[in-house]
C-alpha cells in the first residue's frame, strides 16, 4: 500500500512530502473555523474544478493522451446531474443522482473513446476530435431555449441553461457551506490518494509505458487500446464529477461552461501546473483557480487573456510546467544541501526523484 | 424538375463552400507543418473585422475582401515567426501556443471592441428557377471555393515554390540538403493558411454578425474536414468535404442545422473508427 | 515439432511483392536463422510473424494454433517475445522500470524482485538501474531490450538483428546468452546478416533471397552452398 502511494511515477516522496501534505490537509480542515462563509463557499468552488484537472493530468501527462474534452464530460454529467435530480424529486436522490451522471459520463466516455482509440487516432487527432465533440455539444444545447427541449420535467433552456434542481442533500439537510467544504476535502484526498495508487500500480505502469511507446508495450503482451480506454475513462469521470458537483452547487448550468473558451481552461490548469505530476497538477490548479478568481470580479476578460498569456508563456518557457518546474527546484536545493559530500553520480540520478524516504 | 435538382445542388454548394473555405487555410499548415493552428477560427475572424472596417471606409466589398485576406495571411507570418516558428519539433506545443493565443486574441477584442459590431449586410441579388429563389452571393462563394481549391493546386503542382514545399512536406531534411529554403516555405505556408482563413471571414463577413467568438462557428467544420481529409491537403480536403456537405445536406434538409453538425460529428467519428489516417490515405493507397 | 509454421505467405505493399509465397517452420527447441541480403524481405517476415500486419495472404500458426489474424500482444500472450530492429525501449523511465513492466505479468512480490536483480546483473545494467533508459548507450539499450524480451520467458524468442550496433565483444556475449537460453529449452528466431554471429548461433538456416526461400538446411551445408555465397558475395561487391 505504501509502495503504491510513494511509487516511482510520482514526485513527493518521503517523510517530508508527507508531512508537508498532512500539514496542508490539517490546515485545509480549519480553514472553515476561521474564515467567514463566503470565502468557505469560494474554496469549494475552486476545488470543484480541481478532479477535472487531475483527470486530465492523469490522461495526458501519464497517458500521453490530449483530451480536450474535459468539459464534454463536464457538461453531460453536469446536465445529468440536473435532469435526474428534478425528475427524482430531490432530497436524498441527489446523492443517487450525483453517483449517476458520474456513471453516465463515464459511458460517453467509453463509446467515444472506444471509436478514436480503436480507430488508431492519437497526438493531435484526439485532441481537435474531442473538441469538435466538445463544441457540437455546447452548440446543440445553446439552442435548445424551446419549451420542446425538456427531459422529463427538466427544460434545458438553451442559453440560459437549466435551473431548479436541488443541491446534494441527506434527508432534510442541504450539503452546503462548511458541510460542501469539508465533503470537497475529502473527495479531493480520496482522488488523489487513488490516482497516486493507480499510476503506481502494474496499471499505472502499462499507461506510461503505452504513453512512451505504444508499439513496444504491446510487444510486451499488454493489450494497450484496453489501457488507454481504461485511462480516458477514468479521466473523463472526474471531469463528470466536476460537472454534477458545479451543477448541485450552484444549482444551474449553461452551455457555456462546455463550450469556448471554458474548454480551454483545464488545458491551461494542467499545461501551467506541469502534466507529468499529480501533485503539481493539484496545487498548480487551485492557485489558478484562486488567480483567475480574483480577476474575473475586475473583467473576466482580462482574466481569460491572461490564461491565455499564460498558456503560451508555458509552451514558449517551461513545457514541463512551472509549478512542477518551482517544485524541482526547491526539491534539488533541498536534496543537494543533505547529500553535500555524497556521491555526487547517485545525487544527480535521483534528481528527479527525491527518494530520501 | 430540373428546378428541384437544382435546388439540391444549391443546397450542397452551400454545405461543400462553408467546409473548403473553413477548412483550406487549417488543412494546409497541418498538411505541410503537421501543426494544427488553434488560432484558425481568430484569422477568420480577423478577416471578417478588416472587410467590415474597409467596407465602413467606403471600400468597394470584393477589394476590402482581397485585403482582408493579405491582412490575415501577413499577421500569420509574423505569427510563425515569433512563435510556430520555435515549435516546429513539437506539433502539441504549436497547438498549445496557438491555442494560447487564439484566447488572448479573442478576449481582447471583446475588452476593446465590445460583444458585436453593426454588420455590413450581405449583397443584394437573387434569381429564380422554377417555384424557388436563390441568393446569388452564395454561388459565388461556391466560386470562390472551387477557385480556392484550383489556386492550391496550381501553387503546390505547377509552381517552384509548390515543388519545393511538397518535397519539404514529404522530407524536410532532405529537401533542406538540396538547397531548399525550408524556414521561409514554412513561414510562407503558414501566411497562406492564415490568409485563407482571412478569406474565408472576409467571405463571410457580410453574412453573419461580427462578434470576436465568431471563429468558433468555424472550427468545427475546418477540424472535421481536416480530420476526415487527413494529412494530404491536394488529394484529401476536396472529398472529405464533398463527402460531408452530402451528410449535412440530407441531414440538414430534413432535421435542421444543428441535426446536421450532430450527424456530421458522428459520421466523422464512424470515420476515423474505419480510416484513422482519413480519406487521403485511401486515395494514395489506390493511386499506387 | 514445429513451433512456428508459416504456410504459403505473401505480402504486397502496392505493387511491390515484399514476400513471395514463403514456408517456414522453426522447430521446437531450435536456433534457427532467418539470412539475407538486403531487401531479401527478412524483416517483412519477421513481422508478419510478429503480427504488425497482416499477410496478403497465406496463414501463420504457432504451437499449431492459427494466428494469422491476431494482433502482436495476444501473439505474445501466448509465448511469444520479440526485439525489433531499432532498440525501442520506454527511453523516459528508469531501467529498472523497464525490466520491472517486462516482468510483472508473469511475476509477483519478491520473486519478482528477485527475477528483476538477476536479469539486471546478467545485462550488466545494475549499476545502471535508475538511470533513464534513453540515456543508455546504444549497445546497451539493445541488451536492456533482450532483458525485457527474456523477462517474458518465453517459448520463442523472436530477434531482429539483435546485435545492430554492438562491438564485437558485446556481440559474442550476445550469442553466448542466446546459447545458454536456447540450452535451457527456449526456441529462437533471429533475423542477421553478420554470418560471424550466425556461425556462432545458428543450428538451422533460411536464406531470403528477393522475397522468396533461397535455401535451407542445416547451418553446415548452409555455408557450403555456393550459391548463397554468391549472393552474398554479389551483394558485398556491390558496397
Amino acid at each position: 500500500m505504501f509502495k503504491l502511494l510513494d511509487g516511482p511515477q510520482t514526485l513527493g516522496r518521503g517523510r517530508t512530502f508527507w508531512s508537508c501534505f498532512l500539514a496542508v490537509l490539517a490546515a485545509a480542515l480549519i480553514y472553515p473555523a476561521f474564515a467567514d462563509s463566503y470565502d468557505v463557499g469560494n474554496f469549494s468552488y475552486f476545488l470543484i474544478w480541481v478532479f477535472m484537472a487531475l483527470g486530465l493530468c492523469l490522461m495526458w501527462g501519464y497517458g500521453g493522451m490530449l483530451s480536450f474534452g474535459q468539459t464534454f464530460f463536464f457538461g453531460i454529467s453536469g446536465y445529468a446531474y440536473g435532469v435526474l435530480a428534478i425528475n427524482m424529486g430531490g432530497g436524498s436522490t441527489t446523492i443517487a443522482a450525483l453517483v449517476l451522471s458520474v456513471i453516465i459520463a463515464m459511458i460517453a466516455a467509453g463509446i467515444l473513446g472506444y471509436f478514436m482509440i480503436w480507430g488508431g487516432i492519437s497526438g493531435i487527432f484526439f485532441g481537435i476530435v474531442t473538441l469538435s465533440a466538445t463544441l457540437v455539444l455546447a452548440f446543440f444545447l445553446g439552442q435548445t431555449a424551446g419549451p420542446e427541449w425538456h427531459i422529463g420535467t427538466a427544460r434545458l433552456n438553451g442559453f440560459n441553461g437549466m435551473k431548479g434542481m436541488d443541491p446534494l442533500t441527506v434527508g432534510d439537510f442541504y450539503i452546503e457551506g462548511s458541510a460542501l467544504y469539508y465533503v470537497m476535502v475529502a473527495l479531493i484526498v480520496v482522488v488523489y490518494i487513488a490516482l497516486r495508487m493507480l499510476v503506481n500500480s502494474r496499471i499505472g505502469n502499462v499507461i506510461v509505458a503505452t504513453r512512451e511507446n505504444p508499439q513496444r508495450a504491446e510487444m510486451l503482451g499488454y493489450d494497450v487500446r484496453k489501457y488507454q480506454l481504461f485511462t480516458f475513462i477514468i479521466g473523463s469521470g472526474l471531469a463528470g464529477l466536476s460537472g454534477a458537483l458545479y451543477t448541485s452547487w450552484g444549482q444551474f448550468i449553461t452551455p457555456s461552461s462546455i463550450g469556448l473558451p471554458a474548454a480551454a481552461m483545464p488545458i491551461v490548469w494542467v499545461a501551467f501546473s506541469g502534466r507529468s505530476d499529480l501533485t503539481a497538477t493539484l496545487v498548480g490548479s487551485f492557485l489558478l483557480l484562486f488567480g483567475f478568481q480574483t480577476i474575473t470580479v475586475y473583467s473576466q476578460q482580462a482574466a481569460l487573456v491572461l490564461m491565455g498569456t499564460l498558456l503560451l508563456a508555458t509552451v514558449m518557457l517551461a513545457p514541463q510546467g512551472f509549478v512542477l518546474g518551482v517544485g524541482k527546484l526547491v526539491v534539488d536545493r533541498w536534496t543537494g544541501r543533505r547529500r553535500r559530500g555524497a556521491n555526487p553520480a547517485l545525487a544527480e540520478s535521483s534528481r528527479l526523484q527525491s527518494d530520501e524516504a | 424538375m430540373s428546378a428541384e435538382l437544382f435546388s439540391v445542388f444549391y443546397q450542397f454548394a452551400d454545405v461543400f463552400a462553408f467546409l473548403i473555405l473553413s477548412a483550406a487555410g487549417l488543412a494546409i499548415v497541418f498538411g505541410m507543418m503537421g501543426v494544427i493552428n488553434m488560432a484558425h477560427g481568430e484569422f477568420i475572424m480577423c478577416g471578417a473585422y478588416v472587410t467590415v472596417g474597409l467596407v465602413k471606409l467606403g471600400v468597394p466589398l470584393a477589394i476590402a475582401q482581397a485585403l482582408a485576406a493579405v491582412t490575415a495571411g501577413l499577421i500569420g507570418v509574423a505569427v510563425e515567426y515569433l512563435i510556430v516558428r520555435r515549435l516546429y519539433k513539437r506539433p502539441l506545443d504549436s497547438l498549445l501556443a496557438t491555442w494560447g493565443l487564439s484566447l488572448i486574441v479573442t478576449q481582447s477584442m471583446l475588452l476593446i471592441v465590445g460583444s458585436s459590431i453593426t454588420g455590413i449586410g450581405t449583397p443584394e441579388g437573387s434569381f429564380a428557377i422554377g417555384g424557388y429563389t436563390f441568393s446569388t452571393y452564395r454561388l459565388v462563394l461556391f466560386a470562390c471555393a472551387v477557385a480556392v481549391l484550383i489556386g492550391l493546386y496550381v501553387t503546390f503542382m505547377k509552381t517552384r515554390f509548390g515543388v519545393m514545399a511538397r518535397a519539404t512536406m514529404q522530407n524536410a531534411a532532405m529537401a533542406k540538403a538540396l538547397g531548399a529554403r525550408t524556414g521561409r516555405i514554412y513561414a510562407i505556408s503558414f501566411g497562406i493558411g492564415a490568409g485563407l482563413a482571412g478569406l474565408c471571414g472576409a467571405l463571410y463577413a457580410p453574412t453573419m454578425t461580427l462578434i470576436p467568438t465568431m471563429g468558433a462557428t468555424f472550427v468545427v467544420e475546418s477540424f472535421v474536414t481536416v480530420v476526415v481529409g487527413g494529412a494530404n491537403v491536394l488529394l484529401g480536403t476536396a472529398p472529405a468535404a464533398v463527402f460531408l456537405a452530402m451528410i449535412r445536406m440530407a441531414l440538414n434538409a430534413s432535421y435542421g442545422q444543428i441535426i446536421g453538425q450532430i450527424g456530421m460529428l458522428f459520421a466523422v467519428i464512424l470515420i476515423i473508427r474505419v480510416l484513422p489516417e482519413g480519406l487521403s490515405s485511401v486515395l494514395v493507397r489506390r493511386g499506387r | 515439432m514445429a513451433l512456428v509454421d508459416v504456410k504459403s505467405v505473401t505480402k504486397r505493399f502496392g505493387g511491390l511483392t515484399a514476400v513471395s509465397d514463403v514456408d517456414l517452420t522453426v522447430n521446437t527447441g531450435e536456433v534457427h536463422c532467418l539470412i539475407g541480403p538486403n531487401g531479401a524481405g527478412k524483416s517483412t517476415l519477421f513481422k508478419l510473424i510478429v503480427g504488425l500486419y497482416p499477410p496478403t495472404k497465406g496463414s501463420i500458426f504457432f504451437d499449431s494454433v492459427d494466428i494469422t489474424q491476431e494482433r502482436p500482444f495476444a501473439r505474445v500472450q501466448r509465448g511469444m517475445s520479440i526485439k525489433m530492429q531499432a532498440p525501442s525501449v520506454f527511453k523516459e523511465l528508469p531501467v529498472r522500470q523497464n525490466i520491472q513492466i517486462a516482468l510483472q505479468e508473469r511475476f509477483s512480490g519478491a520473486e519478482r524482485d528477485l527475477e528483476e536483480e538477476r536479469l539486471l546483473t546478467m545485462l550488466d545494467l545494475a549499476s545502471e538501474s535508475s538511470k533513464l533508459a534513453g540515456a543508455l548507450s546504444h549497445g546497451q539499450q539493445q541488451w536492456l531490450e533482450i532483458g525485457m524480451a527474456l523477462a517474458l520467458q518465453p517459448q520463442l524468442l523472436l530477434l531482429d538483428e539483435p546485435t545492430a550496433g554492438m562491438s564485437p565483444e558485446e556481440t559474442f556475449k550476445t550469442g553466448e546468452l542466446i546459447k545458454s537460453f536456447n540450452a535451457e529449452g527456449m526456441t529462437v528466431l533471429v533475423v542477421e546478416h553478420d554470418m560471424a554471429f550466425v556461425r556462432q548461433i545458428a543450428q538451422r538456416v533460411t536464406v531470403l533471397h528477393l522475397g522468396k526461400i533461397f535455401a535451407r538446411g542445416s547451418l553446415e551445408t548452409i555455408i557450403q552452398d555456393e550459391n548463397v555465397a554468391e549472393i552474398y558475395l554479389g551483394k558485398t561487391h556491390a558496397h
